[in-house]
Order: C-alpha cells, then structure tokens, then sequence
C-alpha cells in the first residue's frame, strides 16, 4: 500500500480542463509598463545633411533664406548662421566660399538690422579663417566693400566702415593690396568730384570738393573723424605690409636706432673649439665650387635701383597723384577744424577735444602719405614735391597757431537732447581715445621738419619763419623739466635729429642737443628713456660725425662724450645694461681718437680701472673685456694707472685670459715693444713699462709684501735649513692663475730688444725688492724660478746676490713640492720652475749642493734631504749638471753614510744610494765609450 | 739659368745690406736684392711687374726701383706724409697709398692724383685691391674696414664726395692685416684684428661670414688660393691654420690623429708680421718680428728654411716672378711719371664744364698686329687641313678650295720674289 501510493504521487498528472486558461510561469514577465518621452528643445538634431540649429534648418536652408524678400527672414538667416558655426566651427572652412559670398553681398541691405547681423557674422568668421584661406575670396570682399563704401544711401556707408575696420583687424595684408581702388574710396566718403565748369574757375583746388550734408545724424566733422581715422589705420596697413627694401631702414619710433642685421647670420668660432674638433667650419657649402645664393650684389649704383620699378604706389609719382587729391581735402578739413577759433581770435590755439582729434588724424595721414615709398630716394623726391607744392598751405594753416592747447569742455557745453547726445559719445569711442595736446604737436613738428631740405643754405632764411617755433616748442618741452614718455620722446628725438641734419648750423644744433642735454641730465629718468637718448647721442656721433662738421664740431655732443666716463664710475655695477651701452658708445669714440673723450678717459682712468670697486671689476665679462681694449686707445699710461692694471692683473677678480690680454695692450703701447710705428708722443714710459711687469710678475705689491713679514705662523710653512725662506701658501686659484700670468708676462719681457739691459733693470729690481725679504709667497718663488732662466742672456753673467736668493727660492720650492699633494698642475708649475732655473742659470746647481750640510740637519730632515736628492739625479737632463758638481755630490753621500754607518740602513738612504750609483755608473760608461773613439 | 715660377721677396726694417730681396722659393737662397733705405710694414708693391714700391720707414716718400736694377731711381715719389700702407692695382693702372688717416689715389699713367679719401678717424694699417681691381678694401686703426668701389672714386664728379660701398665695423680693435681673396667682386676678405678674431666677409654684399676667436691678437692673415685655409699669425709667434671646409669631403685622409698641435705652425718667437701662400697652396712663407722668414710645409706643419735677416721683417711675399726681374737688358714699356701731391683743379674744372667723358685706357693693352710670316704660318696650316680633308672629303668644294689656295700661293710666291729681288739689289748696291 505505501510503496504503491509513493510511486503514484512520482508520477502525478495535472489534469487540464477544458475552456479554462493555463497557469502563468513564475518567471513570467510583467509587460505593463507604460513610458513617457522627455522634450530638449536646445538638443540639435541631424539631418541627412548635416547639424542644423534649433530651429530645424540646416546650412542650404539658411543660405537660401538669406535671398528672403523679408528682412526679418534674413536676419534671422544670419543670426542662426552664426549659430551653426559657432557649435560646429569645422563647418567654417568647409563653407568658407559659399557664406562669405553671400555675406558680403549683404553688406548693401537696405535693412540696418540686416547689415548689423552681416557685419557680426563677418566678425566671427574673421576670426576662424586665417589669412591665407581668405586671399582666394578677398577680390569679391573688397568688390562688395567698394560697393558699400560707393553707396548712395549714408547709413550703408556708415556699416562700411565697420565692415572696414573688421577686415583691417584681422586681415591687413589683404586689404592693403587693394589699396589703389580703396584709397579712391575713401575721397568719396568726404567729398564728392567737382563739376567740370567749376573745375575751370577754381584751378588751383583738386578735382574733388568737400561734401556738406545734412541729414545725417552726426555732424560733419565727427563724420570725417570717422572716415579719416579708418583712412590713417588703413594707410598704416599698407606701410606695414609693405617690405622694406634693403639699405632703408624704418625712422619712426622706437625703432629709429635699432641695430641693423645682416642677412647673412655669421659662424663664430673660437679657436679651441676647432683645434679640439668639436665643431666643423662649414663656410661653404659647396667648398666654394658655387658662388653664394643670396648674394645681393648688383652692378648698378644704389642710386638708381629704383628707376626700373613701376609698382602702383611704389613710386612718387603714383603718391603725388594720390596725394595731389588728398591734401587740399586735408586743409579744408584743418581749416573747419580751427573754424570755431576763429571768432576768439585771442584763443585761437585752442581747440575742443574732437577738433585736437581731427587734427592728429590729418597729421598722421601725412606722415604716412610719406612714408608710401620704400625707397630713399623716392622718399627725396616726395618730400621735394611736398616743399613745392604744399609749403606755402602747411605755413599758412598748420604754423599760424602753433602750438596747439586744449580747450576747456565747460565753455561750449551747449545744451543738447538725447538722441545728440549719445552720437559724440559715439564719436568718442571711434575715436579710440582722447588725443593729447602734446601728441598732436609733436606729430605737427614731424610733418613740417620732412619739408627742409638737406643741405642746401640758401632757402634756409624762408624756413626760419615757421622752423623758429617748432624749434621754441621743442626746447621748451625738453627743458620744462617734466617727465616724457618713451613714445614721445622718441617723436621729439627724431624731429631734433633731422632738424640737426638739415640746418647747417651750428647755433641750432648748440641750441637743440642743449635741449636734449637737459632731459639727459635730468633724475630719476626710467630704464627706457635713458636707454632712448643715450642711443640719440651715441648714434648723432657715430653716424653723423663724418658727413657734417657742424656735429663734429658741436660743443653739447663734445661735453656728452666727455661725460660718459664719470657716468661709467658713477653707475658701477648698479646697471650692467646701461653701462654695456655705454661702453658701446666710449669704444667707437676712442678709436676715433675723439680729444673730450680720451681727456676724460685719461681723468677717470684710475677710477675706471680700481682694483677694488672699478668698472673692470664689477662688470660682467663683456663689459670688462671692452673695457680691456678701450686701454688701447688710452693717450698715455701714468704711474698710478699701471699700479691700478697690476693689481687688477694680480687680483683674481677678472679671468687670466683677460689679465693676460691686458698685459698684452699694455706690452703693444710700449715702444719697447717694437711693434708699433714711430710717434712722437711716447704713451708708457720705459720705466713705467719694467715697473708695471715687475709688479705683475711679483703679483704682491711692496705694501702687502711687508704686511706679509709680520704675519703669523699658521699660514707659513716654518723655516728651516732645508727651506731658507717662510713661504706663505696662496690658494690654489690664485697660485694657477698667477702662473698664467707669468707666462704672459715672461714672453713680452723675452721679446724685448736689448735682453742684457732688461736683465739688469730686473735684477737689480730683485735685489732691491726681494732679497731681503723672510716671508715669501710661494707664487712669487715660482713667478722668479720661472723669469729668470728665460731672461738671461749667454753673455751676462748674474750677482752673487741674486744667485743667493735664487737658491733660497728653489731650496723652499723643492721642499714645497714634496709636500704638496693638492693639485697635479700646481706641482708641474713648480718643478717645471725648479728645474728650468737649476738647467739654464749657471752655478745655481752649485750653490743648491753647497747648502746641503748634512752636520747641520736633524733627523728629522734628513729623509727630505735624500729624496730631494733623488729626485735630481732621476732627471735625465740634469744629470749632467750633477756630475760636473761631483765633488759635492760625492761629500754629501759621504757625510749621510757616515752619519748613519752604524745603524741599520733606512729604506730613503737606499734609495739614494742606488740612484747615485746608477747615475754613475752610467756616467763613467759614456766616459768609457768617449775614450774608445 | 731658366726664371723661377714664383719668388720670395722680403724687406726688413734695418736695412744695413738691402732694402729688399728676393729669394728662391725651394732652397732659400738669395736670387738679388735691391739697395737703399729700408721699407715699413705692408708697403712693398709690384707695379705692372716692371717697378717696385716701397714706402720708406719714417719718411714721406717712396723708393722706386726697376725690376731688372739693383740700385733705385733717382726718382722718388714724394707724399703729403708718411705712407703707412701701399699697393698697386693688379692691371698696373693705379696706386694707393694710405697716409695718415686719407687714401691717395694716384694714375699711373699720367701721375694724377685723382682722389683723397679721408673717411677713416684713424690711421691706415693696411689697404689691398681686388684681383681684378675693381675693389679695394681700407683698414685702419679705428676697427673700420671700408669696401671702394674703384669706379665711383675715380670719377670726375666733384660735387659728391666718394663713398665705400660697403663699412665694416664689427671688430672692436684695430684692423692689422687685409686679405682679399679671388673673383673679384665676388670675392671674400679676411681681416685680422687685435681684438683676437679674424672675420671673413664678402665683398658684394658685405655681410660677415665667418669670425674665428683665438687667445692672442692676430696680426696677419692670408687665405690660401682654394680658400679652403685660413692661416693666422698670431702676436705670440705661432701661425694658426683654420679649415674653412669640412675635411669629411678631402679623399686622402692622413691617419695622424688630431692633436692639439696639429692646427699650429710653432717656430717663430715674436710676433708674425706677414704671410703668404704659394700658388698651389702646399708651402706657407711667415715673416715675424725676431727676424726670421720662414718657409712652411702646410701637410705636415714642418719648417722647410729660415732666412735670417738683421731686423724685424716688415714684407715677405711669394710672388710669381716677373719677366723682367731677370733680365738685365730690359727696360719697363713706359717710364714712370712724377706723381702730383695735389688734386689737379683744371681737370676737374674742364669735366665739369663741358661736361664731356673721360676715356682712359691702359698702355699698351691692344694686341700687336701679327707679322706677314705669321700670317703665312697660318695659311700654309689652313692648305695642309685642306688638303688633308680633300683625300676623305668630296670632290667638287675640295676642287673650289684647292684652287683658291693655289691662286694664293702665287701671290704669296710673287711676293716673296720682289722682297728677294729687293733684298739682293739692296745688298748689291755699294755704298
């Protein structure tokens, strides 16, 4: 029963009725969800085209609709243009062809909302696409710009403008290249062609004649404000676009003294650099088979490198054309400006502010107009034709109330509504900013000092009518005291220079560079503006001296020169950068033997060269090495300033390649040297000359020399038999650079003529300096050891004296080395002294053994004896000396043995023994052999 | 004894033997010498190869000798001051010479002194011509290097004061020694200076190429004819030899290493006044002030001979050899002219005025005609190619041709049957 009822529930069957549904999965799935969908209105989203904006249109719907007939449609065309390109800025140059052509085409909208929508998304396109991708379109730009500029209607040509002044901010190249059909342009928005009948009555005018409008909404002067302000900007565009051609250097600004680059940059090389073979000389890179490629040599003068060019505006002809037209429109324009003075005629200096503005935008198309030509000559031939043609206007107009003052705002303030009122302050942004007084009177000076002519007298009483208040106004600006920035002062610079080059005389000239003098002279002047008129000075002397006497001749410049050395002591190391210009400037000026500057040189010249606080001490390296070879051009060489160059040589304070090179120019002015041509005035003294290298080959002066006998004993070593003299250690700097000194110094006493005689001079300087001194510096031991041998002639014998004291030096010398163990190169440089002096001067050897008393020394000294022993017999060139003291030689081996007969041998006393029994040996061997032959 | 190719000339400042020299290039024996006075430094010109110039130490005048005498002119040129540098132009037409701080510029055929150049503020030290003198290049002791251009100074306007074509001014110490180098305008100029560089510019453009640094003021300079070396005399002695080129590019590698000493000619003791290298470039002639002229071996740095002189050597040139320096026989073409001291007013007064051109040409340069048996010469090779062709050639215009040589060898044989008759009744007829 229970087996077969568990089996039955096994296998239990559900029994499925019909009609009745089947049960539901337990993982079944409930599918009763309902979702809801979230509108972005910002999101974009892509059509088959590509992105489109919020409003669903893609790039040819927007380009399309900017045909519109309605002006709403196309500004709303062009305002999600900028929208599209703004989040997608790829699609930039993609479409680059297509959206500025139809932008530009819009420039002449009768719609201003339209126009202002072009004139921003042009903005914003401007700023994407560089300029080289825009020169392809440029053409059909400017065409829609001219059309714009040309239009009937004002307010279009008031949106030209600012469609003008986006392009010349971020493509002046581009518009520059237009400029003989946008110049043209520019005269229509001013003035219209005059009629041909009143064109017969009113010959001397130009063809063009001013336009009064009104129905605009700005008055006539801040209209033309406006226009000339966007015509000075474009004319500067194409200045600065233009290249210029070589030899012509730029004049206007800072860039007046701006050194002048080659095109070829120079390979410098110094000469161990290419003895190691660190760098190969690669002059050539063809080994010179092909002459050089950027050769700009041509056979023609430079005169007439411009007689084949015809370019549009590159000639004078071409500015003369243009400025024929310009110029009278100019002083018409002047003449209205200064109108309102007219009626105070006791203020007609006075101008409001938008007058002064008016005024320095005529004055800087001017200057500009000038500056077209790239050429030299042309700009001659220009300024010629300025003279001729415009002179008597500039006079007439510009000099009447020169110079020109601001008027007080409160006197005229008139009353005015609102819609007046916003459009000056309009004016006053395009303005840029309010124009100074003194700006605009500094760029009247500019233009009138271009119309003198150079360098001819006799129109010189014509000028001196209106050139006397522009030279009063400019001594007074310099001489009031008050501070100048560097743009103004750079202005003021140039007028006075081309006034100093054009009027040939000499009161002028005293008379301006004492204006500039003052503003040199002044305190507390910045980094810049001392920089600026230091430069003045310097380049008014460099280039200017040869080709006009009345500079050369001019006593401000002559008292400036003389006064840049007592600035060079003055300055010190508080400016390097000043004092390296200045430098710049006293180098050339003593090479070409100027009097006030080497005078001064000559005064301060103790200063310049202290060896505690002078400039060659405290400068860098540059300056100190200019200030080495201005010592070349010195007049003459005092005692006192030879002291002052040995302590400097001695001191460690300049390089030994720079202390060496001032021995050297000091060794070339000396007519001992040889070397130079025969003069009557002798700079260096013979006396001077030996004194100097005595000191310098010393490297102490007597006062520290006898400083040195009272000093203590730490720094000594002390002395003993086998070191006669206490030798004051020196640092290891010091000691090498005074060994590159000596060096120096011996070959320029061994070039000499008469050696005897030099010899004498320097032993008998020994004698009296040295010999009886106790405290000796090691350098000066090593210094004498050194000098000697080379000095000595075959025939002269030296003093009992100085042989004395030449064997003390070399016996603390010869201790000296077997103690030293800081540097190899110091031991070289004393044993290369040592063993000179013991090889060439004659009976030094001997004198050296004689002190050898082997009964007189402790036991303690012996050792010190034996190895300097040994270290003379292994030199193979002394040994010969050695055996010809034999006898000596023999006595102190003989004493050292017997001293130590009883004992056991000590391992220096074997040493000894074997090299002494070597060099015999060998010896009596070559005796052997002599003897056979 | 067959003429040299290139000579040694050398002068010294003691003068006691000889003024100058001239020694053989391979041994160094002395060839002549020429007596009187001694000559100052870079003042020993050649001109045209038949005078030599040498300014006088300390005076204001100039030895003249020719080439062919020992013994100088009594004609001495004398010069508003002392000359401290001269030189010929190479085509022989000019002279310049540098006199305190002016250039006197001087025609050789006339003795005119065409222009004083005072654009330098200091002494001259060294002025030297192109190779085709169109340019000269001035140095002096105001660190100025000026390029001329020979054809703007000579001109004879006088309204316009010449100016140098180019200024260089980047050394900062006095310029000691000038070298220009070959093709012409083209050229590159090497100056030394005491400012311890030499600077290589060019000519045309006069932009500076090269500027080499050394540890002691350089007081000679010369290029060799390849301008692949550059070799200084150094203040201290030594000779300093900078390659301009790579030396990857020679093919023959020596396999001496390259040591210090290797750049370095080491010898002389003072200071060297002057160098010069031959015209293949393998020998290098030094002039020092301890009184020695050396002669170098430019491969390996040796020093082939020394010529001991008794004063400090102020000259020492290889030069080729002119023609007449050997042959005693022989005259200069022209005789040499007084040299003004002044500019000639009148001349400059009637250029002016007129306004005409003036056409200078050198003497003697046109071709001399060719002599009749010359002419013969070359007919006769003209009949013998003829001939030659007409064996390989077609026969009709080898017909044409012979018969016109044969009609004029006719002529030629009439003509020399009247010379011969008018020969014999020339000799024929007694006296």
């Amino acid at each position: 029963m229970s087996k077969k009822r568990k089996r039955q529930d096994d296998f239990q069957k559900t029994k499925l009725k019909v009609g009745k549904k089947k049960p539901k999965a337990d993982n079944a799935t409930n599918v009763n969800f309902r979702s809801k969908s979230i509108h972005l209105p910002e999101q974009l989203k892509h059509g088959e085209s590509g992105p489109t904006t919020h409003r669903h249109l893609d790039i040819k719907d927007l380009l399309s609709q900017l045909h519109h007939f309605n002006s709403n449609v196309k500004q709303g065309a062009l305002v999600g243009l900028r929208e599209l390109l703004s989040a997608n800025p790829t699609m930039v140059e993609l479409h680059a062809s297509v959206v500025l052509s139809e932008v530009a085409a819009l420039f002449t909208d009768k719609d201003g909302s339209v126009r202002a929508a072009a004139v921003r998304l042009l903005r914003f396109v401007a700023q994407c696409i560089p300029s080289e991708r825009v020169a392809p379109f440029f053409p059909l730009l400017s065409a829609h710009l001219t059309c714009a500029m040309t239009h009937i209607s004002e307010a279009i040509q008031e949106e030209a403008l600012r469609v003008l002044d986006v392009l010349l901010e971020h493509y002046p190249g581009l518009l520059s290249q237009r400029h003989t059909v946008l110049l043209g342009n520019f005269l229509e928005l001013i003035s219209q062609r005059r009629k041909s009948g009143t064109g017969q009555d009113k010959s001397g005018k130009g063809s063009y004649a001013l336009t009064v409008t009104t129905n605009r909404s700005v008055t006539a002067q801040q209209w033309r404000l406006t226009v000339l302000l966007r015509l000075s900007n474009f004319l500067q565009a194409v200045v600065e676009e233009r290249p210029l051609e070589e030899g012509v250097s730029s004049r206007i600004g800072l860039g007046m003294w701006a050194v002048e680059k080659g095109l070829v940059t120079p390979v410098d090389v110094t000469w161990e650099e290419h003895v190691n073979g660190q760098g190969k000389i690669q002059l050539f890179e063809n080994s010179g088979a092909g002459p050089t490629s950027h050769s700009a040599y041509r056979l023609r003068p430079d005169s007439k490198s411009g007689a084949g060019m015809d370019k549009e505006l590159c000639s004078a002809e071409t500015v003369q054309g243009f400025a024929a037209t310009l110029v009278p429109l100019l002083l018409e324009i002047w003449v209205e400006a200064a109108g309102g003075g007219r009626v105070q005629t006791d203020s007609g200096h006075l101008l409001s502010a938008e007058s002064m503005a008016l005024m320095f935008q005529i004055l800087s198309i001017l200057q500009l107009l000038r500056r077209m030509t790239p050429q030299r000559d042309q700009q001659d031939v220009l300024d010629a034709w300025f003279r001729n043609s415009y002179l008597t206007d500039f006079k007439q107009h510009f000099m009447k109330n020169f110079p020109y003052g601001l008027l007080e705002v409160a006197r005229h303030k008139k009353k005015a509504d609102g819609k007046r009122i916003k459009q000056p302050v309009a004016a006053g942004v395009v303005a840029g900013s309010t124009v100074e007084p003194l700006a605009v009177n500094v760029t009247l000076c500019q233009v009138m000092v271009t119309l003198s002519l150079r360098g001819q007298d006799h129109v010189a009483a014509e000028d001196a009518d209106w050139l006397g208040p522009i030279r009063v106004f400019i001594r007074e600006t310099l001489s009031n005291g008050s501070k100048l920035s560097s743009k103004h002062l750079a202005a003021l610079l140039e007028v006075v220079w081309r006034m100093i080059v054009t009027q040939r005389s000499r009161v002028v000239t005293d008379e301006l560079l004492q204006a500039v003098y003052v503003q040199y002279q002044q305190r507390n002047l910045s980094v810049n503006v001392r920089s600026l008129l230091l430069r003045f000075f310097s380049q008014l002397y460099i280039q200017e001296h040869q080709n006009h006497p009345h500079i050369a001749r001019s006593r401000i410049l002559a008292r400036w020169l003389a006064s840049l050395p007592v600035q060079l002591v003055q300055l010190g190391s508080r400016n390097p950068q000043l004092s390296a210009q200045l430098l710049e400037t006293v180098q050339p000026a003593a090479a070409r033997g100027n009097k006030d500057l080497l005078q001064s040189l000559q005064k301060n010249a103790c200063s310049l060269y202290d060896p505690q606080e002078g400039c060659v001490v405290v400068l860098p390296v540059e300056s100190q090495k200019r200030l080495v070879q201005i010592l070349h051009f010195l007049p003459e060489f005092p005692a006192e300033l030879l002291a002052c160059l040995s302590e400097v040589c001695n001191t460690g304070r300049v390089s030994a390649s720079l202390a060496t090179t001032l021995i050297r120019t000091v060794h070339l002015r000396s007519p001992l040297s040889g070397c130079s041509s025969a003069s009557q005035d002798v700079p260096l003294k013979d006396v001077d000359y030996l004194s100097f290298f005595f000191t310098t080959l010393t490297g102490f002066s007597s006062d520290m020399l006898r400083a040195l006998q009272d000093k203590d004993e730490d720094d000594l070593l002390a002395a003993s038999t086998l070191s006669p003299l206490s030798v004051y250690t020196t640092s290891l700097d010091q000691f090498l650079h005074h060994w590159d000194v000596v060096e120096v110094v011996c070959h320029c006493l061994d070039t000499l003529g008469s050696r005897a005689q030099c010899f004498d001079v320097i032993q008998n300087a020994i004698i009296n300096n040295l010999a009886g001194l106790v405290v000796v510096p090691d350098c000066v031991c090593v210094a004498l050891l050194r000098c000697v041998p080379r000095l000595l002639d075959v025939n002269f014998l030296p003093s009992d004296t100085l042989l004395h004291f030449l064997s003390d030096c070399c016996l603390s010398m010869l201790s000296l080395l077997l103690q030293l163990e800081q540097s190899a190169r110091k031991r070289d440089a004393v044993w290369e002294a040592c063993f000179a002096a013991l090889s060439s001067v004659p009976r030094l050897l001997r004198l050296v053994l004689q002190s050898f008393r082997v009964l007189d020394l402790c036991e303690d000294e012996l050792p010190v004896l034996a190895q300097i022993l040994s270290l003379l017999l292994q030199h193979t060139q002394l040994r010969n000396h050695m055996m010809a003291n034999a006898s000596f030689l023999q006595h102190i081996i003989q004493d050292l043995t017997h001293y130590y007969g009883g004992e056991s041998r000590e391992q220096w006393l074997i040493d000894l023994l074997y090299c002494y029994s070597v060099t015999l040996s060998t010896h009596r061997a070559n005796m052997g052999i002599r003897d056979i032959y | 004894m067959s003429a040299p190719v290139e000579v040694v000339l050398s002068a010294d400042s003691a003068g006691q033997l000889f003024n100058c020299a001239v020694y053989d290039p391979h041994t160094g024996s002395e060839f002549l010498s020429y007596r009187g006075g001694n000559t100052s430094s870079r003042s020993l010109t050649i001109l045209n190869g038949e005078y030599i110039l040498g300014a006088q130490l300390g005076k204001n005048y100039i030895n003249v000798w020719e080439i062919q005498r020992k013994d100088q002119l009594q004609q001495k040129i004398v010069c508003p001051g002392i000359v401290t540098c001269l030189c010929a132009s190479p085509d022989g037409l000019y002279v310049l010479a540098g006199i305190a701080e002016a250039i006197y510029l001087w025609e050789v055929s006339t003795g005119n002194l065409l222009a004083i150049l005072s654009r330098h503020f200091q002494d001259l030290s060294c002025i030297k011509f192109t190779d085709d003198s169109s340019h000269f290049v001035s140095g002096g002791k105001d660190n100025l290097a000026f390029i001329w251009n020979l054809s703007s100074v000579v001109q004879l306007d006088s309204s316009r004061t010449p100016e140098p074509r180019h200024i260089l001014s980047r050394h900062s110490l006095p310029i000691t020694d000038i070298h220009c180098g070959l093709m012409g305008p083209q050229a590159r100029v090497a100056t030394a200076s005491l400012d311890q560089t030499v600077k290589v510019w060019e000519i045309s453009s006069g932009e500076m190429l090269l500027s080499v640094l050394f540890d002691v003021g350089i007081m000679s300079v010369t290029f060799d004819p390849c301008e692949y070396f550059l070799f200084c005399g150094g203040s201290d002695g030594n000779i300093f030899q900078v390659s301009l080129c790579s030396t990857s590019l020679s093919r023959d590698k020596t396999f001496q290493s390259d040591s210090e000493g290797n750049q370095v000619f080491k010898g002389h003791r003072n200071l060297v006044t002057c160098l010069s290298v031959s015209m293949d470039g393998t020998v290098l002639l030094s002039g020092s002030n301890d009184e020695t002229v050396r002669m170098w071996d430019v491969q390996s740095k040796q020093c082939i001979w020394t010529i001991n002189h008794r004063g400090p050597v102020t000259n020492a040139a290889i030069i080729p050899a002119p023609a007449n320096m050997f042959l005693s026989d022989s005259h200069p073409a022209v005789p040499l002219p007084r040299f003004s001291r002044h500019l000639n007013p009148s001349e400059q007064g009637d250029g002016t005025g007129t306004g005409g051109m003036s056409l200078r040409l050198g003497a003697n340069t046109q071709e001399p005609e060719g002599t009749y048996l010359e002419k013969a010469e070359e007919l006769y090779s003209l009949m013998c190619a003829v001939t030659d062709k007409s064996v390989f050639g077609d026969g009709e215009n080898t017909k044409v041709r012979v018969s016109e040589l044969e009609e004029e060898v006719r002529t030629l044989k009439k003509i020399n049957k009247d010379l011969y008759e008018f020969s014999t009744q020339l000799l024929t007829k007694p006296n």
